[in-house]
């Protein structure tokens, strides 16, 4: 009977854990379909300020940035268009029609600078690009729930099956935390930036007046390896990098 | 014996260790060096063999040569000796270097340097005088020679050339490495194939012959000289290692024993050649792209009967001699008639007589619009005809088309045998704009991801919430295991129940029978102190309770010996008339009370 209640507690707390919460979604909803009637209406101006708004009020989603990049896009915007699509990447990792819009917009700018090559971590760990941060971690809380119910099975019925599937589920548990940690180690090491004034000259130093080594255009991706004040230090690849005024880039 | 044996071979030992010790020092102090050639006077066709011979010892670091801008220097290794002559031990390394001559004159070969334990040696300079070679070379006295040829002495820009280089060999020759002149700013060479060999008799001697010919296209006009083609090779003369009375000689002459050659190394050059690049006359007719030769261009059309919709291949043929290579063909202008998708051309080349000849193929897709009869322009390929000298138009016939409406019916293919190895033309689709995927509107998908999954309630709830069920579960299968193989721990748990449920037995009836009813309670309370602290039997007196319970520490024992009491007193003394709930309340405070200390 003791052992029943404890059955149906853990069924509860699956329940609370993942049955979508209620959100205060009818707040920003209408804001998110007037600033599509916008789109719709040609008036893209207005429609990039109602997703900037809801950006700057803290509301957080893919397809929101996707939106706002398709009407920066309309606007000939191509900077912003990229940087609004390289963070709905975050969110929306596997969405086909954000790569479309993602290169076109790239085929768009004058560098055409593709996004950067996987890391050895992201190549070892490659299913980890297909998934945001959020998924990631609803799937480590799902394998440990999982993990913890079958051991406590285990140790009630010890059978050779049950013991499989625990050290199945351990090694999956694992994985996605490990998963989950390459995920924040690539957040952390190269942000991708993009620059968003028409054209920006990279520096030797961090001075105005420090030799220009190359220049780049609006639009263009650029990996952020170091931070400094006012400056920012980019990078195209291993011989290519330089400072660059914080204004000119978007991260 | 033994230990006299030992000091023996111990002292030869040390005596061969002293010798082998004290003899570098005795010849590292006689070092000599020598430069040797093998001759001092030869021509530009023969190779000169420089030896630079260092004597008393072998461990020296190259010899430093001097500055020789009339020769090129090859090295050609290095060979040591060792030599014991009256138990005297000489050695000595031997530099050999080959030196082909560059130009003609007399040159002297300056000393040559060598640095021995921080001492710099040198040889003395040596005089060689390097002449033409014979010119009686074709005539038959020579075992080689070369020569080189072109096409033509005048030639326009961008006409083909065709370069000849021959080498001429009596003898065997090999390691052949020749070295063609091009200048690359003044001609854009390609090869034409492998190199040919023959025979040829000149003057009555038979000669071998090897011939390489490249094609040459000038890119500059005015007078160029061409330098002289460049070859080193070894020629292999057979030699007579036996008498010729020998009356094996014949017989291990034979070419399955395999000869004994001498080798000559020989560097032969041919004559420069002077060649005059003119540029091309005035009047290039329109769309002239620098096409110099001689062509053909045809056109053929796969259908000239077809539906609108269907597909027909234009194929435009260009053949001829020059550079063809560099054709390009535009679309033909039809005027929205037809919709063309251009093929890759395709690109063959022969070489006939020393001549490239090519063939480019150009195929185009037409697939027409509109129904009626239709006339496919001409295409022309203006080009400069260098044996003619004069511009030249090659062009292809009109070719009529005849254009049906297109017969839309759509057949039911249920059985079709003798059509199904018809080939059906694959539909090509045209990318005719690029523009971005539209937005988002479905509001599901516009969920605020940010406040769920990164706050640290949901993390430690969705993370720890199952660690602490999985342990409450963990202490819920270890009670239940206990209670399974613990029989001590099950009366234990089990005491309290089993002693309150007989108990509200006992309260749902009268007890007329005052004996039985003190003789059951006492069992109950026995049992349950018995079950509590796993006593084996109920036959346990007030005063066994008693000890027990102080034993385990309840602070109740002296009370429930005294519940005993009063029970077995029941047993001899019957009860008043409601006396019995009283008792059982008792009964059920004291078990209570007992379970909460226990």
């Amino acid at each position: 009977m003791k052992f029943s209640n404890g059955f149906s507690l853990i069924l509860l707390f699956v329940l609370i854990l993942f049955t979508s919460l209620p959100t205060n979604a009818s707040e920003y909803l209408q804001e998110i379909v007037r600033a599509n009637d916008l789109y719709s209406e040609k008036r893209f101006t207005e429609s990039a300020q109602v997703y900037e708004s809801l950006i700057a009020n803290g509301v957080r989603n893919g397809y929101l940035y996707y939106n706002l990049g398709n009407t920066y896009i309309r606007m000939g915007k191509t900077g912003p268009a990229v940087l609004n699509y390289i963070r709905a990447r975050k969110w929306i990792p596997r969405d086909e029609n954000l790569e479309a819009n993602l290169k076109f917009a790239i085929q768009q700018t004058q560098d055409k600078i593709d996004l950067p090559p996987s890391g050895t971590l992201s190549t070892l760990f490659f299913w980890s690009k297909d998934f945001n941060l959020s998924e990631l971690i609803k799937i480590s809380m799902l394998l440990n729930l999982v993990f913890w119910i079958t051991l406590a099975l285990w140790m009630y019925f010890r059978t050779s099956p049950l013991q499989i599937a625990r050290n199945a589920l351990l090694g999956l548990l694992l994985l996605s935390f490990f998963s989950i940690g390459v995920k924040l180690v690539n957040k952390s090491d190269f942000d991708l930036g993009v620059v968003l004034a028409k054209r920006v000259e990279v520096k030797s130093g961090r001075a105005k007046d420090a030799v220009t080594l190359f220049q780049l255009h609006e639009g263009a991706l650029v990996k952020i390896s170091d931070s400094h004040e006012s400056w920012l230090e980019v990078r195209l690849n291993d011989e290519q990098k330089g400072w660059v005024p914080k204004t000119a880039i978007g991260i | 014996m033994n230990r006299v044996h030992f000091k023996h071979i111990s002292l030869l030992f040390l005596v061969a260790t002293l010798n082998l010790l004290t003899v570098p020092q005795s010849y590292g102090e006689n070092v000599s060096v020598a430069a040797t050639v093998d001759k001092n006077h030869l021509s530009l066709e023969d190779v000169l063999h420089l030896s630079i011979i260092i004597k008393g010892t072998q461990n020296t670091p190259p010899p430093e040569l001097p500055s020789m801008p009339d020769f090129r220097v090859i090295s050609a290794g290095t060979s040591s000796s060792t030599q014991y002559i009256n138990t005297q031990r000489s050695v000595s390394i031997t530099h050999n270097f080959r030196l082909t001559p560059m130009n003609t004159g007399t040159f002297v070969i300056g000393p040559v340097r060598v640095r021995v334990n921080g001492k710099t040696y040198s040889t003395q300079p040596i005089s060689i005088k390097v002449e033409k070679p014979s010119t009686q070379g074709a005539t038959g006295l020579k075992n080689a020679f070369v020569e080189a040829s072109l096409s033509n002495k005048k030639a326009y820009i961008g006409e083909q050339l065709v370069y000849t280089f021959r080498l001429f060999h009596r003898v065997d020759a090999k390691n052949l490495n020749l070295k063609l002149p091009f200048d690359k700013a003044w001609f854009s060479k390609e090869e034409l194939g492998e190199p040919k060999s023959y025979t040829k008799v000149i003057n009555g001697m038979q000669y071998h012959v090897q011939e390489l010919s490249t094609a040459l296209f000038p890119l500059k006009t005015g007078l160029h000289e061409i330098a002289s083609s460049v070859i080193d090779l070894d020629l292999l003369y057979p030699t007579q290692s036996r008498s010729r009375r020998d009356p094996f000689g014949q017989f291990f002459n034979d070419p399955f024993f395999g000869r004994r050659t001498q080798a000559e190394h020989k560097v032969l050059r041919s004559e420069s050649l002077s060649i005059e690049i003119l540029t091309l006359p005035d009047g290039a007719p329109k769309g002239f792209d620098n096409l110099i030769g001689q062509f053909e261009i045809s056109a053929e059309p796969g259908k000239s009967n077809l539906e609108v919709g269907d597909t027909t291949t234009l194929t435009v043929t260009i053949s001829g001699k020059g550079n063809i290579r560099d054709i390009t063909l535009k679309e033909p202008s039809l005027n929205g008639k037809f919709k063309t998708y251009p093929d890759k051309p395709e690109f063959h080349q022969t070489v006939q007589n020393n001549q490239i000849f090519g063939k480019k193929v150009f195929k185009f897709a037409l697939v027409p619009l509109e129904a009626g009869n239709r006339i496919l322009p001409k295409f022309s390929l203006p080009y400069f005809d260098s044996a003619m000298s004069q511009y030249r138009v090659a062009e292809t016939q009109p070719i009529p088309l005849t254009i049906r409406p297109s017969s839309t019916k759509e057949e039911l293919n249920l059985v079709q045998s003798g059509k199904q190895n018809v080939p059906v033309p694959k539909p090509e689709i045209e990318t005719l704009g690029r523009d971005i995927l539209p937005i988002f509107t479905k509001l599901e998908k516009f969920q605020n991801s940010e406040s769920d999954t990164h706050s640290l309630t949901f993390l430690g709830t969705g993370f720890g919430s199952p660690l602490i069920l999985f342990m409450l579960a963990a202490i819920l299968i270890k009670q239940q295991k206990r209670m399974k193989h613990d029989v001590a721990y099950y009366r234990h748990r089990n005491a309290y129940k089993n002693a309150t449920q007989r108990l509200k037995q006992m309260s749902s009836f009268e007890h007329s029978d005052a004996k039985e009813f003190g003789r059951v309670l006492s069992e109950i309370l026995r049992e349950y102190i018995g079950n509590k602290l796993n006593l084996q039997g109920k036959a346990t007196t007030a005063e066994e309770v008693e000890i027990r319970l102080k034993e385990s520490d309840y602070e109740a024992a002296n009370m429930t010996r005294k519940f005993l009491d009063k029970c077995e007193t029941l047993q001899f003394a019957p009860l008043a008339s409601g006396s019995t709930k009283e008792l059982l309340g008792e009964s059920e405070n004291l078990i209570k009370l007992l379970e909460k200390q226990s």
